[in-house]
């Protein structure tokens, strides 16, 4: 398939987008609640970046897909620097509606759903060549095995670094369903996603039609 | 033979995407009634052993709750038979796993003699059954969810192996999800043992990690298999 390709020079979206996120990246890096910690999530930035750097002139996604991206990385690393759980937002959500805890993870865990439901539709499309509604659906089939497979490491992880603090080591805050709440967040988020997807989809198709007749 | 129902080729492990190239090979192909018979006899042979695991299950209200997943599954099977058939191995790979958990239902898993056996004679801390059947559930279904894949989604051959096991481990996480939630209802505050986590905090963890691993060795021994016989 023959993709549109924008130099990286003419693209002043993504120009615009990164400049926005590496000085909000480098504001949080600057004193974090926890070094180690914030060093742990940040793999998972390293590790974005040094997929989605090089394959730019090759295999680029569109712009919307590395804006979704961007914002996803950018709350995560809100996240980062104040090790979840202690998020002030969380803190304010939580005296609001009464929360028994700090739901910031949560809402990361939605997002990672909700936000990378579309770049990975994109990619899965253009790459594995899947039929557009297949993609859709695999893409959230593909997030939610994701985001089971982060629950996996995580454990074994917590495992290995501190293997006498158990399940309290992952900022579960008590909560002994906490693995099944943060996928069940990430799965609803890529769900309502890749609804909305196929419906728009559909909708243009049946409008169509219904001229015809 | 009705154009809608043709049969897939026995135990084939090259899966070829489209309708249209079963529709071509028609000739080649073994006969619907052939394939009628294996599905006939693996669906006696799942009535059986599920009649006799319904006689004095250990827990009762356990029971009814692991087979309302055979019914939903089974029903499934049943209603999408006739504009859909798998291939013969799928279908034997579905039994194995059906009367897996079915074994395991009448026990209620943590008190499956074998794995209690198990526990004893390793010297494990806890009886491993459940993560057999989860394991079960990768390995065996892992390969009619390739084969779907194959057939409808339009994916490629080598992304197949990958989003197979990507299908199971969803499936699973969502399992976990949705044990969550029952055992929330029907025993709220006794939490994972209830499910049979037998004290382990990790259980959920462990449970989906099973399920990948056995998705992953059936896809390495189907890529295998695959290039031996085609060599791609």
């Amino acid at each position: 398939m023959k993709q549109s390709r924008t130099h990286f020079r003419d693209n002043h979206f993504l120009q615009i987008a990164l400049a926005c996120y590496a000085i909000f990246w480098v504001a949080l890096a600057i004193h974090p609640v926890d070094r180690g910690d914030w060093f742990l999530e940040n793999l998972l930035v390293f590790a974005t970046a040094s997929v989605l750097l090089p394959t730019y002139r090759n295999f680029q996604l569109s712009n919307l897909s590395y804006g979704l991206i961007l914002l996803f990385l950018a709350l995560h690393a809100i996240g980062a620097h104040y090790t979840y759980a202690k998020v002030p937002i969380g803190f304010w959500l939580r005296d609001l509606l009464h929360l028994q805890r700090n739901h910031f993870d949560r809402v990361i865990h939605f997002g990672f759903g909700f936000l990378l439901l579309y770049p990975m539709y994109e990619f899965l499309e253009r790459c594995a060549g899947a039929r557009k509604t297949w993609a859709v659906w695999l893409a959230a089939v593909a997030l939610a095995a994701l985001s089971s497979f982060f629950e996996i490491l995580e454990a074994i992880i917590a495992q290995i670094v501190r293997p006498d603090l158990g399940i309290a080591y992952l900022g579960t805050q008590g909560d002994i369903w906490d693995a099944q709440k943060d996928m069940a967040a990430a799965f609803s988020g890529a769900i309502i996603v890749a609804l909305w997807l196929n419906l728009q989809r559909s909708l243009p198709d049946q409008a169509t039609s219904l001229r015809r007749n | 033979m009705s154009g809608a129902a043709l049969a897939r080729p026995g135990g084939d492990f090259e899966l070829p995407c489209s309708e249209e190239f079963y529709k071509a090979r028609e000739g080649e192909l073994r006969s619907v009634s052939q394939q009628n018979k294996l599905v006939a006899g693996l669906t006696a042979l799942c009535a059986v052993i599920w009649a006799l695991a319904a006689i004095h299950p250990v827990d009762r209200q356990a029971w009814i709750l692991e087979n309302l997943l055979v019914v939903l599954f089974g029903l499934a099977l049943w209603l999408s038979h006739h504009r859909l058939q798998l291939s013969n191995a799928s279908y034997i790979f579905i039994a194995l796993f059906l009367i897996l958990h079915i074994i395991g239902a009448h026990y209620t898993y943590a008190k499956m003699p074998f794995g209690l056996w198990a526990r004893d004679f390793f010297g494990l801390s806890r009886n491993h059954f459940d993560r057999v059947a989860h394991f079960g559930f990768g390995f065996f279904l892992a390969f009619p969810v390739r084969e779907l894949l194959r057939r409808f989604s339009g994916i490629r051959h080598g992304w197949s192996f990958w989003m197979a096991p990507a299908v199971i481990l969803a499936v699973s996480g969502l399992f976990e999800i949705i044990e969550s939630i029952v055992a929330e209802i029907v025993a709220p505050g006794k939490g994972v043992d209830w499910l049979g986590g037998q004290g382990d905090e990790w259980d959920a963890q462990n449970d989906m990690l099973s399920a990948l691993l056995g998705s992953l060795v059936m896809m390495a021994a189907v890529a295998v298999m695959n290039r031996n016989r085609t060599g791609r």
